[in-house]
């Protein structure tokens, strides 16, 4: 895979990672005021103090982290793209902990942070690491 | 291209350590996380989401006797929706209706549940209520609700929680607990809820003055109860 294709489909990703991200910082904020799907995980999920890192959403973390990738994507130096695979490769690894979090602590799953837990953040860490080659 | 020189021009010994480095970062964020949500399970027990202090308790009724509106809530202590109202909602409803003296709510306890908590938990709870301390320990229970089903409304739960609320005798809330007048409670509540044909938990009733009380079906959010009841305080 060309180097062009790999840059593009990293920022694609990074941008729908900001979506879900995005997605589930309002979801964390708007707790207060929407009713979460009936039997889903996600209320769970979002309402457990692992939804928290010092007080701020691990989802607004999240959307940082993938603002930050798409920002060093687009700025393109050696060191950017090192930054960013480092960066997507830190995410991978938070995100891996919180799939491990929601099938054996929490015992439940949001969907969306499944979504980006095991396939947006591992493939903006593969696509941001082939860039390395 | 160099050997010690990936395509991108940086070199692999930075690379190498750039990913170490990363793998000693996370771990260290993965750690603190794990450490400070521990940290909370270890002091959920103590740290209201709201503050009773106060507010005038009677019995299951909570706020100025005088208020204008009364809210009924009808709840089950292991409805998670009902948690969600009680650790969300309720917060906002007593900072701005009950403590200011413009809204009272009664608690009517429901034990329809399947698993031994919703009927154990409605016992202290109306026991609780006896002291006047009903509402502060269903807060503290709903705030340390456990899984639906299962029996997490120990003695040892009660006991750690019911010892945070100032002025509760536990001992005799223990006692009370089992009592013909707790028991007599329950079955009042239940006449109660169907009689007002109660669907499910959480159900709402607005009662203006001594008018009939009428149903709300609102969003569990505090600007939907805000709206519903600044609409029953302007009659």
């Amino acid at each position: 895979m060309s180097d062009r294709l790999l840059r593009i489909g990293a920022a694609l990703v990074a941008l729908v990672g900001i979506a879900v991200a995005g997605y589930l910082t309002w979801a964390h904020y708007a707790d207060q005021t929407v009713i979460c799907v009936a039997g889903g995980g996600c209320e769970k999920v979002q309402s457990s103090e692992y939804a928290e890192l010092l007080g701020v959403p691990v989802a607004t973390l999240g959307l940082l982290a993938y603002v930050t990738i798409l920002a060093l994507i687009a700025w393109d130096a050696p060191l950017a793209r090192l930054g960013a695979a480092s960066l997507a490769f830190f995410g991978l690894l938070f995100s891996l902990y919180l799939l491990v979090v929601q099938a054996f602590v929490i015992e439940a799953f949001c969907i969306w942070c499944v979504v980006n837990d095991a396939l947006v953040a591992p493939a903006l860490a593969l696509l941001t690491a082939l860039r390395l080659r | 291209m160099s050997a010690d020189k990936a395509g991108s021009g940086i070199p692999r010994r930075t690379i190498v350590i750039a990913f170490a480095a990363v793998v000693a970062v996370a771990i260290a964020v993965i750690g603190a996380a794990l450490y400070l949500a521990s940290d909370d399970d270890r002091s959920s027990g103590n740290s209201a989401a709201v503050d009773l202090s106060g507010i005038d308790q009677n019995g299951m009724f909570l706020g100025d006797p005088g208020a204008e509106v009364l809210l009924i809530e009808y709840a089950d202590i292991q409805c998670p929706f009902c948690a969600q109202y009680s650790n969300g909602v309720f917060p906002v409803i007593v900072d701005e209706y009950i403590r200011p003296g413009k809204v009272r709510s009664e608690y009517r306890g429901l034990a329809f549940l399947p698993g031994p908590s919703s009927e154990r938990g409605l016992r202290f709870v109306l026991a609780a209520g006896l002291q006047n301390h009903g509402w502060d320990l269903q807060e503290a229970l709903f705030r340390n609700q456990g899984e639906e089903g299962t029996a997490w409304v120990t003695d040892e739960l009660v006991r750690e929680l019911a010892s945070e609320i100032d002025g509760l005798d536990v001992d005799k809330m223990f006692e009370d607990a089992d009592s013909a007048e707790v028991t007599s409670q329950i079955q009042e509540m239940a006449r109660q809820g169907q009689a007002d044909q109660v669907p499910g938990t959480p159900t709402f009733f607005v009662q203006i003055g001594d008018g009939e009380p009428y149903l709300i079906q609102v969003p569990l959010s505090p600007d939907a109860f805000r709206a519903a009841l600044d609409d029953a305080l302007q009659g």
